[in-house]
């Protein structure tokens, strides 16, 4: 159950904006893309992972049941945006 | 008594009770028994024996604990590796203490053992876990010979590898009499019982593990193995809690804070099997303690001590504690072990003065792997307050350790690694906030007209060193600060936490 219009495109793509500006001090050489290894390089943590949930959350205004998503969703941003699209 | 009496002794007692329990499989005592001997069968066909280290790089499961036990049996000792360490800081470690199997799974075993020659021996885990793992002819379930070689106190149980300052991690040996010192005090504190379920939420690799396997073990009682993936779903970690029915619960404070926090923890009433909960490895925020006391009824216990010495102080929570404006204190002498506060002039500091901590007694280290034996006290490093009560106030390290959501890093070790990389001419890496909300700050000095990327600097960092070990912020500067004397002025560092700061 889903609650949002954006299409998986657009959710890859606001998550690769909030993550090189949150957790990659801008990214300034553009090197994050959709299959980055977020957790087994060390970009969310658990930290960084509750901040990126209250983001979706708040800022892109997708209420999901977060519990109800697989953690090993987050291992990559095409991880998260299609296990965001399956919600 | 060896650390592996504990299982079997409870196997003959309780053999139908779970042993190992939660999403990642559940195992019998009997069963758990069974296959530790089986496996110790396998292993000492592969040459492993008395006095040998085997590593254990396998993900959180029942299976990996059965590895743990037929290791020990073998009077060999176990060198837990996280599912998250990657195989260049696992050939470190193995080259380091020269195993002579490694117990793994899948393509990076494989990888590993290519990487290191013939004399060690690859075990794959998965070949052991079907209903009859790797029988052999003669040891057909009901008749496995049991595996229980004798063993001295101060022989090895476990080496746990831990940061190094030098750059390089260096493994902590334990013995089975410091182990068992720690384990028994544990479940004689926590009066441990066979109906009891323990959550293990700490990585194989991390101190905090040994109470939750061998307080359970030592009782008859289950651990429940908390996925390390619910670390980044907390709601699923509370979830965890009330479904497993946890009586005892043992974690860093951060995973806590962030329970409470992103968790909904305290949203919930608190679950009536809870009876213990136990925080160690950093601060807790008072605030948080407090949260915590006004929602269960919980025995809270904080526990302290570095991974050289096991737990060798303890305090519980009293009502008095919740109006302080600093954490909990660390409390008194545990374990049977003996500690003492040097004020830096030598002196014992008395109460309301400063010092370090200094640590005497069972539970204390055999040494590090490879160096000389660790002989008298053992100086922590951590600096503390002598209270009026004789109980002892944290303050804060000697050196450059930090702790990293309850991780100790040495920052000596990121900075050796970052400083690896080929665009960078110097580093100095910092802690900034504390608590669940600790990150590690690099500020990169970048060989000239060269600027290397973020990510690339976080994926050399990851080759090498476990996640909580590489770098949350970047900064390049020009050139580092440093002190009249020449040192790095790591304070000046501190002021300056904004990304592409200018210094």
């Amino acid at each position: 159950m889903t609650t949002t219009d954006l299409s998986e495109r657009e959710i890859s793509d606001r998550l690769i904006a909030f993550i090189r500006e949150r957790f990659l001090s801008g990214d300034p050489q553009g090197e994050l893309d959709e299959d980055t290894p977020l957790l087994e390089w060390g970009i969310l943590n658990s930290l960084n992972t509750a901040i990126l949930v209250s983001h979706i959350r708040d800022e892109m205004g997708i209420d999901v049941a977060f519990e109800m998503m697989d953690p090993r969703a987050f291992k990559s941003v095409r991880g998260i945006a299609s296990a965001l699209r399956l919600l | 008594m060896s650390l592996h009496r504990l299982l079997i002794d409870s196997a003959s007692r309780f053999p139908d009770n779970l042993a190992v329990a939660g999403p990642a499989g559940e195992m019998r005592y009997a069963e758990l028994d069974r296959r530790a001997d089986v496996l110790a069968h396998a292993l000492s066909r592969e040459g492993v024996r008395p006095g040998d280290r085997v590593v254990i790089w396998a993900e959180k499961s029942p299976l990996a604990v059965v590895a743990m036990q037929a290791v020990l049996r073998l009077g060999a000792a176990y060198v837990p590796a996280g599912e998250t360490t990657p195989v260049a800081r696992v050939a470190a470690m193995v080259r380091d203490c020269r195993p002579r199997a490694v117990c793994g799974s899948g393509d990076r075993l494989r990888r590993l053992v290519k990487d290191l020659g013939a004399d060690v021996r690859a075990v794959d885990l998965d070949e052991h876990s079907g209903e009859h793992p790797g029988e052999h002819p003669g040891e057909h379930r009901d008749r496995v010979r049991p595996v229980d070689h004798p063993v001295d106190p101060d022989d090895l149980a476990y080496v746990l590898y831990t940061s190094g300052s030098t750059g390089t991690p260096k493994g902590v040996c334990v013995s089975h009499r410091a182990a068992r010192a720690f384990v028994d005090w544990a479940a004689a504190e926590l009066d441990a019982r066979p109906d009891d379920r323990f959550a293990n939420h700490a990585p194989f690799t991390f101190d905090l593990s040994v109470l939750d396997l061998y307080a359970a073990f030592s009782a008859g009682a289950a651990v429940c193995l908390v996925p390390s993936e619910l670390a980044y779903a907390p709601a699923r970690m509370v979830d965890f809690l009330h479904r497993e029915r946890v009586s005892v619960w043992y974690s860093v404070p951060s995973a806590l804070t962030l329970m409470m926090r992103d968790g909904g923890l305290l949203d919930r009433p608190a679950p009536g099997a809870l009876r213990a909960l136990l925080f160690a490895g950093e601060p807790f925020p008072i605030a948080g303690v407090r949260d915590l006391a006004g929602w269960t009824r919980a025995r809270l216990l904080n526990l302290y001590g570095p991974t050289e010495t096991n737990v060798c102080t303890f305090h519980e929570v009293v009502p008095g504690d919740l109006t302080r404006d600093r954490s909990v204190p660390i409390g008194r002498a545990a374990c049977g072990d003996t500690v003492r506060v040097t004020r830096p002039d030598g002196g014992e500091a008395r109460p309301g003065e400063e010092g370090e901590l200094v640590v005497e007694g069972p539970t204390v280290m055999r040494g590090y792997w490879g160096a000389a034996p660790q002989r008298g006290p053992y100086r922590t490093g951590d600096m503390v307050r002598v209270l009026a009560d004789g109980s002892l106030d944290y303050l804060g390290r000697r050196d450059h350790m930090v702790k990293v959501r309850g991780h100790r890093v040495e920052l000596g070790e990121v900075e050796a690694v970052l400083g690896g990389h080929p665009e960078v001419a110097d580093v100095a890496v910092i802690v900034g906030g504390e608590g669940a909300d600790a990150r590690l700050h690099a500020f990169v000095v970048p060989v000239r007209d060269r600027t290397p990327g973020v990510l690339s600097l976080k994926r050399h960092s990851a080759e090498r060193l476990p996640p909580y070990m590489i770098a949350d912020e970047f900064h390049f500067v020009g050139e580092l600060p440093r002190t009249r004397n020449g040192k790095i002025d790591r304070a000046a560092l501190g002021s300056e936490t904004t990304p592409y700061g200018r210094l």
